[in-house]
C-alpha cells in the first residue's frame, strides 16, 4: 500500500527572488529519484504539501507547468513556521514534497475556448501554470484566445517579471499587466485589476474566465464578468483552506461536504453557489 | 454463519487464553473508569460492564501516533523510518455502537484513491469481538435513531451474546473464524437462536430516546444560515472533551517534534471545537467562532457525512452527552432542530 504522508524527497536547485520586499520567491524542485519524477504526473491548478522535516508541512500550488520538464516550482510568501524555514533553505538543500494533490484548472473543459486568466498579488502561481501549459507549442492550437490580465499593488510586487517581459512579445498571448500605483519607471497600466478587466472587457463568447487573488479583488471583479456576460459555470477560481494531511481525512478544509484538498481546490462559481458559505 | 454456545464462566479463560499469544484489548477497570487496555497476565477483564469511557477508535487511530522518523545526514534532513510495524491483534468486549463507529471510520479512512495506511494496517490485522447490549446501559443509549441497534453484527468479526447461563458466540467474518478453535464445540441451537431474536426486541424496546437524526436532514441542507444557530453554543466552553470521547470523530493534525539530530512526524487527534483548527496563518479563521464550529460539528454528523457515504456520522453511544461538562445535549439540539 503507497503510504500517502510520506513525502518524496526533493533538492532545492533553485531560489528566485520574485520582489523587492524579497518575502516572495520562487523554489525550483528537482526530484532525487529519477522514478520519482515519471510518477509525478500533475496539472495546472493542483497543489503539494511542501514537507520540511523537524517543522512541518504547507499546501502550496504549484506554479510550474507539466511541460516544464526535470523539476516542478513554488512560488511561496514568507509567512508561518514551514514558510519561514523554507526561506532560508540555501540551493541543494534536501526537502520533501507530497502531491500532486487536489484537482486542477479543468483543462478538458477549456479546450476550444477562449481563455481569461486574472491574477492579483502573488496569487498568480497556478495561473502561471495554466498559461505556460497553454502557450505550450503542443498544446496552444487546443485553446482560443488567451487574455491575461495580472496585477500587483506597485511594481515591485510583481512577480514573474522575466515571464511576464516575455509573454508581452507574443501574438499568442494579450497581456495586461497593471499596478495599484506605479513608480517613476513604471511605464505599463496603472489601476485596479477589476477596473482594467473592465477597460479590457473580453467577450464572453465560448469563453471562461479563470480568477485568483485576495479577496476584495475576486469581490470587485466578479461583477465585472457578470455584466460582461459570463455565465457562473464559466467563471472558475481556486480556494485556500488551512490543511494538514491534504487527502480528505483530518477534517479541517470542509466548505460544505466537500473538501477543498480533494474536491477542490478548483471550483466553478456555479459550484460553490452550492456549497456552504464558509471559507 | 458458525454459531457455538459457550458456558459464560468460560469466557474470562477464553480471553486469558488469546492474550497468551497474542495482543488482546478488553475492558479493564482502572481507578473509576472501564477503559480497554492490553491484557495482562493477572488482569481482571469485565464481562459485565455498561461501556468504556474512551471509545474503541483509539486503537486504530491513536490519540497520539508516530507517521515517520527522519534524521540529519551530512546531504541534509532524510527519512530514517516509515509506518511502525503492526502486530495482530484481538479486541474483546467492543459495544454494537463502537463496532459500528468502525464502519463508518473506514468509510473515511478509505475513499477516493487515498487509503489511510495506519488505519488500515491496524483495522486488517485486529479481530473484533461485540458484546451485546441485553440491556441498553444507560438512559442516554440512542443507536437506534441514527441506524443501529443494541444487538447487532455490524462491525464486529465475532459476536456475543449473554443469553443467561450461556454466551451464544457467532462468527460473523473470515476473520472471526479463524479463532473459532478457542471457542469449545459446542454447535448453537435453534433456541438460543430464538433467544438472541428476542433479547433483540426487547433491547431495542428498552431504549426510551428516540431522535429525528435522519428527519433533519433536508432542514440541514436548507439552513446553514439561520438564527437557531446563533442559540446552540453560548454555553459550550470549547474543552473538546465531546470528539475526543466520540466514536466517529476522526479529526487530526500533523506535527513535527525534533530532538537533537533526530526527530519524527507524528499525528495527534484534533477538534473541530478548538479556534486554531481552521485558523490560517494569515489570521483569517472561516469558522470564527464557537457557533461556525457547532454548526460544523452537527452539520458533519447528520448532513455532510450523509452526503458523502450516505450514513449519519454518529452511533448514538451517548458519551458526548454524559460527560459534557456544561450538559451541551447532541440529542437536544437534534430535536430542537426538528422543532424548526
Amino acid at each position: 500500500m503507497q503510504n500517502p504522508y510520506i513525502p518524496i524527497p526533493v533538492r532545492v536547485e533553485k531560489i528566485i527572488t520574485e520582489v523587492d520586499t524579497k518575502d516572495i520567491k520562487t523554489f525550483r524542485l528537482a526530484f532525487v529519484n529519477k522514478h520519482d519524477e515519471e510518477n509525478f504526473k500533475y496539472l495546472p491548478g493542483q497543489f503539494a504539501e511542501l514537507s520540511i522535516y523537524g517543522k512541518g508541512e504547507s499546501p502550496i500550488g504549484i506554479a510550474s507547468s507539466p511541460t516544464q520538464k526535470g523539476y516542478i516550482e513554488f512560488t511561496v510568501q514568507k509567512a508561518g513556521v514551514v514558510t519561514t524555514a523554507l526561506h532560508e533553505m540555501e540551493e541543494g538543500t534536501l526537502m520533501g514534497v507530497r502531491g500532486p494533490l487536489g484537482n486542477s484548472w479543468p483543462l478538458e473543459y477549456l479546450e476550444g475556448k477562449n481563455i481569461v486568466v486574472v491574477g492579483g498579488g502573488f496569487a498568480f502561481t497556478t495561473l502561471r501554470s495554466l498559461i505556460n501549459y497553454m502557450l505550450h507549442e503542443d498544446n496552444r492550437t487546443h485553446f482560443g484566445k488567451l487574455t491575461c490580465v495580472y496585477g500587483a499593488r506597485m511594481p515591485g510586487l510583481l512577480i514573474y517579471k522575466d515571464e511576464l517581459e516575455a509573454w508581452s512579445t507574443r501574438d499568442d498571448i494579450e497581456l495586461h499587466v497593471t499596478v495599484d500605483k506605479g513608480d517613476a519607471n513604471w511605464k505599463g497600466k496603472e489601476g485596479f485589476v477589476p477596473t482594467i478587466c473592465k477597460e479590457v472587457a473580453p467577450s464572453a463568447e465560448n469563453a471562461v474566465v479563470m480568477i485568483c487573488g485576495p479577496p476584495i479583488m475576486i469581490r470587485f471583479t466578479l461583477p465585472v464578468f457578470f455584466d460582461l456576460g459570463f455565465s457562473k459555470e464559466n467563471i472558475i477560481t481556486s480556494l485556500e483552506m488551512r490543511m494538514k494531511c491534504g487527502i480528505g481525512k483530518c477534517g479541517r478544509c470542509n466548505v460544505g461536504h466537500k473538501y477543498v484538498c480533494k474536491d477542490g481546490p478548483v471550483f466553478s462559481l456555479a459550484e460553490l453557489n452550492h456549497l456552504t458559505k464558509e471559507y | 454463519m458458525e454459531k457455538r454456545l459457550i458456558k459464560k464462566h468460560e469466557l474470562t479463560g477464553i480471553i486469558d487464553k488469546l492474550a497468551s499469544g497474542l495482543l488482546v484489548y478488553a475492558p479493564v477497570q482502572d481507578e473509576d473508569n472501564v477503559l480497554f487496555k492490553p491484557v495482562q497476565k493477572g488482569d481482571t477483564v469485565l464481562t459485565t460492564f455498561a461501556n468504556t469511557k474512551n471509545a474503541p477508535k483509539n486503537l486504530f487511530f491513536p490519540r497520539s501516533e508516530l507517521l515517520m522518523k527522519y534524521t540529519r545526514t551530512d546531504k541534509g534532513m532524510e527519512l530514517a523510518a516509515g509506518a511502525p510495524e503492526v502486530s495482530q491483534a484481538v479486541i474483546f468486549g467492543v459495544r454494537p455502537c463502537d463496532a459500528r463507529s468502525f464502519i463508518l471510520l473506514d468509510m473515511l479512512f478509505d475513499q477516493d484513491k487515498w487509503k489511510d495506511p495506519y488505519y488500515f494496517d491496524k483495522r486488517a490485522k485486529t479481530t473484533v469481538i461485540a458484546l451485546n447490549c441485553v440491556h441498553p446501559p444507560y438512559s442516554s443509549c440512542f443507536c437506534t435513531s441514527v441506524g443501529g441497534s443494541p444487538v447487532s453484527s455490524e462491525g464486529a468479526d465475532i459476536l456475543l451474546t449473554d443469553l443467561g447461563e450461556n454466551y451464544l458466540t457467532e462468527f460473523v467474518t473470515e476473520k472471526g473464524r479463524a479463532l473459532l478453535k478457542h471457542f469449545g464445540d459446542v454447535n448453537a441451537d435453534k433456541t438460543s437462536e430464538k433467544t438472541k431474536d428476542e433479547i433483540a426486541k426487547t433491547s431495542a424496546a428498552e431504549i426510551k430516546v428516540q431522535i429525528p437524526a435522519r428527519e433533519i436532514k433536508p432542514w440541514l441542507d436548507a439552513n446553514f444560515e439561520h438564527p437557531f444557530w446563533d442559540t446552540i453554543h453560548q454555553k459550550c466552553i470549547a474543552c473538546g472533551t465531546c470528539t475526543y470521547l466520540c466514536p466517529t470523530c476522526h479529526c487530526f493534525d500533523i506535527t513535527d517534534e525534533m530532538k537533537g539530530g533526530n526527530g519524527m512526524r507524528i499525528r495527534n487527534w484534533d477538534s473541530c471545537m478548538y479556534w486554531l483548527f481552521t485558523k490560517e496563518t494569515s489570521g483569517h479563521n472561516p469558522r470564527s467562532s464557537q457557533k461556525e464550529r457547532w454548526r460544523q460539528r452537527l452539520m458533519h454528523k447528520f448532513r455532510y457525512y450523509v452526503d458523502m457515504f450516505g450514513a449519519i456520522s454518529c452511533v448514538g453511544c451517548g458519551r458526548c452527552v454524559i460527560y459534557c461538562p456544561v450538559n451541551l445535549d447532541i440529542r437536544k439540539l437534534v430535536e430542537d432542530i426538528a422543532k424548526q
